[in-house]
């Protein structure tokens, strides 16, 4: 699957190098956000009543 | 006769594609799950001591901040507005409490009334420091219980009172993330000692005196008190929000003590 996604990117390679790193960041911010939400929505919630 | 060896690989079946797809799914959702386990670990622990370091320093800074002084009646539970005072000679605070005897029932010096009340910081910015040694926990307490403040440490609920003055002062904080700094307020045991530092008013001491679970909706936790309270709330159980663990402690000590303690 990474392997066609690869073959999917547009342009020369130095193109898709950098093309490929910007998706990776991009998702890996977006997870970083999820699991922030996930945490503090079911794991801890920091411990407020009310 | 056997067939000439080629270098086409075989098909692969399509029982075999799903199992492939199948292990390939269970690994990409095990990896996401150790992701997980590591950002809510080590991630968030980062950055919450990482906010610590700066809060610290910023919490020297409102060691410059002057004490309000105000008269308080314990029998009303009513203060006055901020009186003029100055420093005595060996530093203490010296009211000048012409203006506010109205304020005290009975047959009482104004001046064995004061008060010192801090100004409340803004949202996020630091208030002060809770140390509980018998569980070796130190941190600096934010204003504010919003997602934002509460990454950075422990919070104080707006709309209690701060820490050393009359009634509940609520402090939340998380059990198992973001530094994780009441993870062992449930070994706290009756009679433990909670010590609460502000820069502007000194140091209160608190005596734990009951620990009870609820459920997070139980908002009467943090109900108004008779003399001095700090009450600290957090998830229960560990990596769990299902309920919450509740320590009572009684101010015992401090400046303000003698007067909202009316001893």
């Amino acid at each position: 699957m990474i392997r066609s996604l690869w073959n999917v990117l547009p342009g020369p390679l130095p193109l898709r190098i950098v093309a490929a790193a910007a998706i990776v960041i991009v998702l890996l911010v977006a997870l970083f956000f999820f699991y922030d939400w996930l945490g503090n929505t079911f794991l801890d919630t920091g411990g407020t009543v009310g | 006769m056997a067939s000439p060896p080629t270098d086409e690989q075989p098909v692969p079946g399509r029982i075999t594609r799903i199992v492939r797809g199948i292990g390939w799914t269970l690994i990409t959702l095990g990896i996401l799950m150790l992701g997980f386990v590591a950002h809510q670990l080590w991630v968030t622990d980062f950055f919450a001591k990482r906010a610590q370091s700066g809060l610290e320093t910023q919490l020297a800074g409102r060691s410059g901040v002057s004490p309000e002084v105000v008269v308080y009646d314990p029998a009303t539970g009513q203060s006055s507005d901020p009186i003029p005072w100055t420093t005595g000679s060996n530093g203490e605070i010296v009211p000048d409490v012409s203006s506010a005897g109205q304020f005290i029932t009975g047959d009482v010096d104004p001046g064995d009334r004061i008060l010192r009340r801090e100004p409340v910081p803004d949202a996020g910015d630091p208030l002060g420091t809770i140390r509980i040694p018998d569980i070796g926990l130190q941190w600096t307490v934010v204003e504010g219980v919003s997602r934002a403040d509460l990454k950075n440490g422990a919070g104080h609920m707006p709309d209690t009172p701060l820490p050393g003055q009359p009634g509940n002062a609520v402090v939340s904080g998380h059990r198992t993330t973001y530094g994780a700094p009441f993870n062992e307020i449930d070994e706290l045991q009756p009679g433990d000692l909670i010590f609460w530092d502000s820069p502007v008013i000194g140091t209160h001491t608190y005596v734990v005196t009951e620990s009870i679970i609820v459920a997070p909706t139980a908002l009467w936790v943090t109900d108004p008190r008779d003399g001095g309270w700090l009450t600290l709330t957090t998830c229960n159980p560990e990596f769990s929000a299902r309920e919450r663990l509740v320590v009572f402690a009684e101010l015992v000590d401090g400046p303000n003590a003698p007067v909202i303690l009316d001893t």
